[in-house]
């Protein structure tokens, strides 16, 4: 028996090793899965021990020639391949840094040694090309302590179909879920939820989605849509179902109307609009409020502070009178509900004067090339594509060149002007396109033809970026239209189907991907409407669902059972404590990076958080509770975590404590009110609800422990209580 | 490559495989702390080393950049308008000689070592150097690489009341020329921020700003509203099922035990020390906040940066370009060194006289050097192609000189030392592995340091 299996080995190896070998398919995936080209090893941009190859195999021909041509080819012995150095390093027959990464007696091994007696032929352009990668199971069901072996087949240009199992790498998106095993791909399932495996060939990946079901008896009813359930709830409620997970009732009238005050004009409601909401009968009033939140002007003020993000106005990249334009231009298209793809071709193909058309700031912002590529790609399609910069991309199928096709649609870019120091001049620059010029592509040394991802090069006509703004907004562009739909929906839920939102790679996958496809399309047809986005998901079930868990629920962070809770954004909760305590903070300086400050006289009193052009306006409270800085595209540099500064600044700072104690301040009229009126008051105030009876009982307990002396100071308390409680401080 | 640890872990390259998620997770917890089944699995995924869960750092940034060959590293052979006007003085170690404007620095020369050959090929602008020395890397393409101190309080998160990582008095100011300092948790989140004191500890008025509560706040109404925060914050049963509600409360939590907390006003509280203690780090800003490092490390603190100066605009620093708004070599020579000499000194006695030095290390660094030949201005300007820097206590062995510089102290001649091996030094002393990763933007793993840093093993 064990002779027949030693058999079989043999002649599968010996078919695999009698074919002549390409270095591209066969020698570059052993060096790859042995890691000998990854980042820590000869991979690095300098090599490793003076043997250098491309990271993860993206230049085969300097691979190839590196391997047996340099150190005067010293690294292939054609007269004796077992003794090439290029394979007694590996296996540490000589002293190898790295140890022994290759066995004797491997098919990996046999590989390498068959090519070199082959003559260690090169790769060529008349290489079949790897045309698809498969992982089967492709979609799975699986129960919690599975160990199922996924496969992966190579299908190549001639027809060829391989199984490269043994030379891809495995990885899991969501270690909770699944995990797997680098080398082998063999998975575990250790947990419930969706999981994916991706699996790494040749520059290519695969994904598989492995299903995990909780557990919980729930009966069939609980899916059932109600009657006002529209296509967001269609996908969610049948994910839950997959998934068994039970969706929560639905949230009472005061959390929703804080909530969709909260997430789409970023203010609270006021006590009157609060009472009118919970008095109101009619079977419509939530619908007809989102209507009128939509049309509300803090609407155009929160969303022009949140897109404001994505484009990076900022006092420390910009002058004063650029910035201004380039905020107005943006405050102007938001306030005219212009279609998101409008918008977006508005900025790419910007030019002429940055006072007059403040889109072409996005242009001084980014100022070279490849930044620019790099930021269109990120704030537009949530792409990170400046690790192909260097290197194909680890993550991603992005190869170096590609990168620079991309790049080079950029190339023709030119301004006069302000030369871009934030701290002097005036800001003031004009972009034109030059009729000539490429961006080289530093591994060849000549211009990369210019073309968009994944696409042919384009015919060179008057502005490149015409092409490209044609390609980017066009409805087929996969990664577009997702982008800006898992955006707005992370502004609503506190994170994307695809999350982190600016990280839209085929290897990090949507949470419910028909979702995601659902939005995209319902924005497509609305014409890239944003508002009817925002009005889908705000009429939804889904969004209006309780954040409190239920046994079968709980366990749920990414699917939507409940709505989850999170910390408001600094900007919304700095104007929230404005709005509760009718003390406003003065906005009068900016701060550059150097730490410098300037002043500034665009803010007048009482200006909101949310109206402010600048993330760079000097304010201890917005730094500490992390706005973003708007130095790189990136949602990631917002922060709504929790930290030990923010709270020593609530508990024992001036924001809150000289706020309360202010005489304009709300705390002032309510202090001769008897106790349950005032407690009511503040309640309704701070946190959109009445008090309950137990509430109210307790606080007025501890009212009437209290002297008389100390009457204002004791409702002080009751504001600090209510303000710094999570209820306050939270959406939820 | 790593033999002088006897670790094995380190023989494959590439590091230890600690996962990008199980790095998210502990993450996540960094403003509170870990829980020490996080911190665990850190360890076992290979990031921390065991046994080293005492260790503190003390990482004083010399900002300005002082004068590597007017204080650590004279050239007395060299001509008049190379060498300078300072002599150098025997010290307690054959290994070295120090400037005679660093007579206190001689006394306790066996218990730090002195590295002559440093260098970095960074812009010759301050705070370029800042972010340099101060995480290992030059920030490029966007990504901001985290502070040392950063990424201990990722990797070992809180040991007492106090937050894991400090800096005092405050964060940098300005350097000049516009680039992020790299005092920050960078690409590890503002969890991993320092706390900055935002004080001075030599002012007679001196207190944390919001550490306590305003003076109308007294203890009865704290409780009350305590009290009345408890009653408010029941209500929504929905929190406990989010970790950022968690945290939040858990913060306040400890915001209150810190408040409130004997062991952390105690520890800020430099009223507790003897005069004499006091006087002996020297009753200025600098010297204070040595004496404060020490009470913070002792109270469980587990990395302190103090910044010896805050800016090189119109204020003391090391900074002697000989010409306003920039210091002069005489002010240096009067003021600066003397006040540098004593604190610094003070430090390194009172940590050993305490047994806190073994596990406390202490490091001065600085931005760059200065020109080894004086210029007109009777000054010295911007030099990072050789500086020297200073590592004391936490395994490292005094009375060393590690590296060369040539005969001007222009280039190092032997042994150069690169930012990168500076900080793996410090990670090494903390009981960090220097090759584990870190959760880097969009998921790319960051190693500790750039591939090839290696920890000063002539120090240990």
């Amino acid at each position: 028996m064990r002779t027949l299996l030693c058999l079989m080995v043999l002649t599968c190896s010996l078919s695999a090793a009698d074919r002549a070998l390409s270095f591209r398919h066969d020698v570059l995936p052993v060096l790859s899965k042995a890691g000998c080209n990854g980042g820590g090893c000869h991979g690095a941009l300098a090599g490793k021990g003076g043997f250098r190859l491309s990271l993860n195999a993206y230049d085969p021909a300097t691979d190839h020639y590196n391997i047996t041509r340099e150190l005067r080819g010293r690294r292939v012995e054609f007269n004796d391949p077992a003794r090439s150095l290029f394979l007694i390093k590996p296996t540490a027959a000589v002293r190898h840094k790295g140890g022994k990464v290759l066995h004797e007696d491997s098919e990996d091994y046999q590989i390498l040694l068959k090519w070199i007696k082959q003559g260690a032929p090169a790769p060529s352009d008349q290489d079949a090309k790897l045309t698809r990668l498969e992982l089967t199971p492709g979609n799975a069901r699986v129960k919690k302590g599975d160990t199922p072996q996924l496969k992966v087949t190579a299908h190549f240009s001639d027809g060829a179909e391989r199984d490269v199992t043994a030379w891809a790498k495995f990885d899991s998106t969501d270690a909770s879920v699944a995990i797997v095993n680098e080398k082998t791909g063999r998975a575990e399932i250790v947990g419930f939820g969706q999981g994916a495996i991706t699996a790494w060939y040749s520059g290519q990946i695969a994904m598989a989605r492995l299903i995990s079901p909780w557990p919980h008896q729930i009966p069939n009813a609980a899916f059932a849509a109600g009657p006002k359930a529209n296509l967001v709830d269609r996908h969610v409620l049948s994910q839950l179902r997959e998934l068994n997970l039970k969706p929560s009732p639905a949230a009472t009238d005061s959390e929703f109307i804080r909530r969709a005050y909260l997430d789409t004009i970023g203010v609270l409601p006021k006590p009157a609009e609060v009472r009118a909401f919970l008095a109101d009968r009619a079977a419509d009033k939530r619908s007809k409020l989102i209507d009128q939140l939509l049309a509300r002007p803090e609407f155009v003020d929160y969303w022009t502070y949140r897109w404001a993000d994505l484009f990076l106005i900022s006092g420390k990249k910009l002058r004063p009178n650029a910035l201004k334009a380039y905020y107005t231009w943006l405050r102007g298209e938001i306030a005219k509900n212009t279609p998101w793809d409008q918008l977006v071709r508005q900025v790419v193909n910007a030019r002429g004067d940055s006072f007059e058309n403040g889109a072409t700031n996005f242009y001084a912002v980014h100022q070279e090339p490849e930044t620019m590529a790099e930021n269109v790609s990120q704030a537009f399609m949530s792409l990170s594509i400046n690790c192909a910069k260097c290197h194909n991309h680890p993550l991603e199928k992005w190869t170096n060149d590609q990168y620079y096709a991309f790049a080079n649609l950029f190339a023709r870019v030119r301004v006069k002007g302000w030369g871009g120091d934030a701290r002097n001049g005036d800001g003031r620059r004009t972009l034109f396109i030059a009729p000539r010029g490429d961006l080289l592509q530093p591994r060849t040394g000549k211009p990369q033809p210019p073309a968009p991802l994944d696409s042919p090069a384009i015919t060179e006509g008057a502005d490149r970026r015409a092409v490209l703004a044609d390609w980017l907004t066009a409805p087929d562009n996969p990664y577009f239209t997702r982008s800006i739909a898992n955006r707005v929906w992370a502004n609503f839920f506190g994170q994307g189907i695809v999350d982190p939102v600016d990280d839209l790679r085929v290897s990090n996958p949507a949470s419910n991907e028909p979702l995601l496809n659902g939005l995209a399309a319902h924005l497509v047809k609305n014409k890239y409407d944003l508002k009817a986005l925002m009005r889908l998901i705000l009429t939804s079930d889904t969004y209006a669902r309780s954040s409190a868990p239920l046994p079968e629920n709980i366990g749920d962070t990414r699917y939507h059972a409940r709505f989850y809770p999170r910390r408001l954004m600094a900007e919304v909760l700095q104007d929230a404590i404005t709005t509760v305590t009718q003390v406003s903070p003065k906005y009068a300086n900016i701060t550059l990076s150097d730490g410098s400050t300037a002043k500034t006289d665009f803010y007048k009193d009482g200006t909101r958080a949310l109206q402010l052009f600048d993330s760079a306006v000097t304010s201890y409270f917005l730094k500490t509770f992390g706005r973003n800085e708007r130095e790189i595209t990136c949602e990631c540099e917002r922060s709504n975590k929790p930290s030990m500064v923010q709270v020593l600044h609530l508990s024992n700072g001036k924001t809150l404590n000289e706020n309360l104690r202010a005489d304009q301040s709300s705390v002032t009229p309510l202090v001769t009110k008897p106790n349950a009126t005032l407690i009511e008051e503040a309640y309704l105030l701070c946190l959109a609800r009445p008090p309950s009876a137990e509430e109210i009982q307790r606080l007025e307990a501890v009212f009437k422990a209290t002297p008389a002396t100390e009457r204002r100071a004791v409702v002080e308390d009751l504001f600090w209580a209510l303000m710094t409680s999570r209820e306050f401080l939270f959406q939820h | 490559m790593f033999d002088f640890l006897g670790e094995q872990e380190a023989s494959i390259c590439g590091g230890s495989h600690l996962k990008r998620r199980e790095f998210l997770q502990v993450g996540a917890l960094g403003a509170v702390g870990l829980s020490l089944p996080q911190v665990l699995a850190a360890k076992e995924a290979g990031a921390v080393r065991a046994g080293h869960e005492d260790k503190a750092c003390i990482m004083i940034f010399n900002l300005g950049a002082p004068s590597h060959v007017d204080l650590w590293d004279m050239k007395p052979e060299a001509a008049a308008e190379y060498r300078g006007p300072f002599k150098p003085i025997r010290t307690k170690t054959d290994a070295f000689e120090v400037s005679e404007i660093l007579p206190m620095h001689a006394k306790v020369a066996d218990k730090f070592s002195l590295v002559r050959s440093v260098h970095h090929g960074g812009a010759a602008v301050h705070d370029a150097g800042w972010q340099i020395m101060q995480t290992g890397r030059r920030f490029t393409g966007g990504v901001q690489t985290p502070h040392a101190g950063a990424v201990a309080s990722h990797l070992l998160g809180r040991k007492s009341d106090l937050p894991p990582f400090v800096v005092l008095p405050e964060l940098m100011g300005r350097g000049g020329g516009n680039l992020p300092n790299g005092q920050a948790g960078g690409f590890l989140g503002k969890a991993h921020d320092p706390f900055a004191l935002n004080a001075d500890p030599s002012k007679k008025d001196f207190k944390v700003p919001d550490l306590l509560p305003p003076d109308q706040i007294g203890a009865a109404r704290l409780e009350r509203r305590r009290n009345m925060r408890e009653i408010v914050d029941g209500a929504v049963k929905s929190f406990e099922a989010s970790e950022d509600a968690r945290l939040l409360n858990d913060t306040f939590h400890s915001a209150f035990r810190m408040m409130t907390s004997e062991q952390a006003r105690a520890a800020f509280d430099l009223s507790k020390e003897k005069q004499s203690v006091r006087e002996r780090y020297g009753m200025n800003r600098f010297g204070q906040c040595c004496l404060l490092a020490r009470r913070l490390v002792e109270n469980g603190v587990r990395f302190v940066t103090l910044n010896s100066f805050l800016t090189v605009f119109s204020q003391l620093s090391w900074d002697i370009h000989g010409s306003k708004p920039f210091m002069s070599i005489k002010q240096m020579a009067e003021i600066i060194a003397p006040m540098y000499d004593q604190g610094y000194s003070a430090l390194i006695e009172d940590l050993h006289e305490r047994g806190l030095l073994d596990n406390t290390l202490v490091t001065t660094l600085a931005e760059f050097g200065r020109t080894p030949k004086m210029n007109p201005a009777g000054g010295r300007d911007h030099w990072p192609q050789c500086f020297t820097c200073s590592f004391a206590g936490g395994g490292v062995k005094g009375g060393r000189a590690v590296g060369k510089s040539d005969p001007v102290g222009g280039f190092p001649a032997e042994r150069p030392v690169s930012p990168g091996d500076v900080v793996a030094t410090v990670f090494h002393s903390l009981g960090l592995n220097h090759e584990a990763t870190l959760p880097g933007p969009a998921g790319r793993p960051f190693p500790l340091v750039d591939f090839g840093a290696e920890p000063i093993k002539e120090l240990f």
